[in-house]
């Protein structure tokens, strides 16, 4: 009895000893995993501010101001006078909109071949 | 076994086997134990001294974080980056694990050739745990490096401040030094608030500082900076500055002073000369000088804007006589002591007021202490205590008193938005937020003077804004010249002069308060002159041409909205007859 019991707990005490080792291992490859994504995402995040710095100066007014100077000419630009500003009061006011449905009308009964003002005509008694 | 003690002489004791059996297996046990507890003494005394060893983490005397801590952005009002962190790669070397001294100089000299090879020795040489080799190099030099497998040599990251504006808002920025701590302007200020205490913390690393948001605009500051430059060559002067704030907020919107220096070198931020006029420069103001005393005397009464004075004949002090620059020699209204400048005028206006009320009034105004700002660039002013007859006569027009550019700046916004001094800021702060902070130094009808008086001196016939105004049109910008002399061996100079030009935009409903100095200008030609009016005034309006459409402010030229602006003392007669 006590025999038996002692060869499974040395079994399970072997099997047990293994899946420990696999762990340790498994889990110095996941360390080590991690620490190559720190170095990873450091060297990024270390791209990424140059970037950002990048992107900060090309928006500097400072940086663009003389680019456009270079080629104002090309681009026949120049800075804005005060004449140059408006306002919607200043505009006036949208003429009123022409009747498009009588116009296409009349233009139908023209292509038939019938002419209103011959029916205004014999209304009024005129020949 | 029944034994009884004398049946016994020489007890012989036999003990049975299993009972030597026990006694043996006891004296086992207990050797164990003292063997097990001796074991795990060793054990736990090495804990104890694995516990007690400290491990020098630091760098060169600073604890690793600070070396690697960053700063929070800096962006301007519309979230442009003024100044932000980027991670360069240091090489710092352990000695006491470099094997071969002579081969790591070598090596490492074919990357870094500018470094000294007797030097570097001496450097890597010893048994320090942490020495800095080069800081702040680039990717690629990083990667060179690595690639010559020097043991004991290697890299860490370290923030570095960047500031892609390069020199443009180099006195609001001021610098930070190679350990990432403010030397000067805003950075210094953060600094002292409560960044560094991030810092020591080890708190203030990654992105997680929020960023800092100024009050600046980037695109008015470009156009101020640019200008400013510009007047330097147009106009040979040593030195220009200028400062424009929110009238009702305080918000500074741009503030440079040139000649300055490059954020990015902070050893450039050290030469003579470069330092900010504008709160750490203090000058005779002259003239524009002038519209203080004026608010003071109309807000007192003791003047209105339709009395006369007697500018005819200059002041007599003594042996002194004060007389006017363009003197028109004859009896003047007060408008028109503002608009021609007239210093016997002033004075007149100044003893109307009273000496010692015209001093009460320049402490009221805050000429008396600093501005309450941010940077740390500070100068106090220079005013007399008290006044003599004569020293307040030449006070009234700006003379015998030195004070910051910046002074006159929140005088001149407290004139015109109504009355309220308001301590002027670098941070972004809206107007619910700067209410509380109001001080009432004068009536609103006494603003609404006030700002006649400046459109009036813009638009008026012979006044010194014309110049200014030209380049302006339809901004409705008013403002006052200030030709300072300069003492040069003890005597006023009149070719080596100061010159100011302050003003407000858009006048009927102003939002912008600006001051322009040029320090020592000369003509731009032989038609033009050398006062104010010719240069600060110019600079004025063309910078107001170009920055008054980025802040919203659209050109207008009824002369309805000029009209307005007259107050109801002088109203009546044809329309623009108050503005002759």
């Amino acid at each position: 009895m006590i025999r038996n019991l002692n060869i499974v707990l040395i079994f399970s005490a072997v099997v047990m000893l293994a899946g420990v080792y696999a762990l340790k291992f498994s889990i110095e490859n996941t360390a080590s995993q991690r620490t190559a994504l720190i170095a990873m995402i450091d060297e990024q995040e270390g791209q990424i501010s140059l970037l950002k710095a990048d992107e900060a100066v090309l928006n500097q007014p400072g940086h663009i101001e003389p680019i456009v100077r270079r080629h104002q000419a090309a681009l026949a630009i120049e800075p804005v006078r005060q004449e140059q500003f408006g306002s919607f009061a200043d505009l006036p006011m949208r003429p009123a909109k022409p009747n498009s449905a009588a116009m296409n009308s009349l233009f139908e009964s023209l292509e038939a071949g019938v002419d209103p003002i011959d029916a205004i005509l014999s209304l009024e008694g005129i020949e | 076994m029944a034994m009884t003690a004398d049946q016994v002489g020489a007890t012989i004791a036999l003990d049975g086997a299993r009972k030597v059996r026990g006694n043996l297996t006891q004296a086992r046990i207990r050797w164990m134990v003292l063997a097990i507890m001796l074991g795990f003494g060793l054990v736990g005394a090495r804990l104890v001294q694995l516990g007690m060893t400290e491990t020098d983490s630091t760098i060169e005397g600073q604890a690793r974080d600070v070396i690697t801590a960053t700063r929070p952005p800096i962006l301007d009002r519309n979230g442009l980056e003024m100044a932000v962190d980027i991670r360069v790669p240091s090489l710092y070397a352990e000695p006491r694990r470099i094997i071969d001294v002579e081969e790591a100089v070598r090596k490492l000299r074919t990357v870094l050739p500018n470094l000294s090879e007797s030097w570097l020795r001496d450097r890597l040489t010893g048994d320090q745990g942490f020495v800095w080799v080069q800081r702040e190099l680039s990717p690629s030099v990083e990667e060179k490096v690595m690639r010559l497998g020097i043991p004991g040599i290697d890299f860490i990251t370290e923030s570095k401040r960047f500031y892609p504006g390069m020199t443009e808002a180099s006195h609001i920025l001021g610098s930070t030094n190679i350990d990432n701590r403010g030397i000067a302007g805003i950075e210094k200020h953060m600094d002292g608030e409560d960044i560094a205490l991030l810092q020591d913390l080890g708190l203030a690393r990654g992105n997680a500082l929020a960023p800092v948001e100024l009050s600046v605009d980037m695109r008015v500051q470009h156009v101020m900076h640019e200008q400013l430059v510009d007047a330097m060559t147009r106009y040979q002067a040593i030195a220009a500055a200028g400062v424009m704030m929110d009238i009702h907020t305080g918000e500074i919107i741009a503030l440079a002073s040139v000649p300055d220096f490059n954020p990015n070198e902070p050893a450039t931020a050290l030469v003579k000369d470069s330092f900010n006029r504008i709160t750490a420069g203090i000058f005779e103001p002259g003239s524009i000088f002038k519209t203080v005393t004026m608010a003071g005397a109309l807000d007192s009464g003791a003047v209105s804007l339709t009395d006369k004075f007697d500018a005819r004949f200059g002041v007599r002090f003594g042996r002194f006589t004060i007389e006017d620059f363009h003197g028109k020699h004859r009896i003047l209204s007060l408008p028109e002591v503002y608009k021609y400048s007239s210093n016997v005028g002033t004075i007149h206006v100044m003893q109307a007021l009273g000496k010692d009320n015209f001093r009460a009034f320049l402490t009221r105004m805050g000429f008396d202490a600093r501005v309450p700002f941010e940077l740390p660039e500070m100068r106090l002013p220079t005013v007399p205590k008290e006044f003599s007859e004569v020293g307040a006569a030449t006070a009234s027009f700006g003379h015998g008193l030195s004070v910051s550019p910046l002074h006159m700046l929140a005088a001149y916004a407290a004139f015109v938005n109504g009355g309220n001094y308001v301590p002027p800021t670098l941070y972004k702060r809206s107007v619910a937020e700067a209410e509380p902070l109001y001080r009432r130094v004068i009536q609103p009808s006494t603003s609404e003077a006030i700002r006649y008086l400046m459109r009036l001196n813009a638009i008026g016939q012979g006044g010194s804004g014309s110049q200014m105004n030209k380049l302006a049109l339809g901004f409705r910008v008013g403002g006052k010249t200030g030709t300072a002399e300069k003492v040069v061996d003890g005597r006023y100079s009149s070719n080596k002069v100061t010159n100011f030009f302050g003003s407000a935009f858009p006048l009927e409903n102003p939002r912008y308060a600006m001051v322009i100095m040029v320090d020592e200008p000369k003509a731009e030609n032989p038609q033009s002159g050398t006062t104010a009016g010719w240069n600060a005034g110019t600079v004025t309006g063309r910078i107001v041409q170009r920055v008054a459409p980025m802040l919203g402010i659209a050109p207008d030229f009824s002369p309805l909205l000029d009209e307005s602006l007259v107050p109801a003392a002088l109203q009546g007669g044809p329309v623009g007859s108050h503005f002759n």
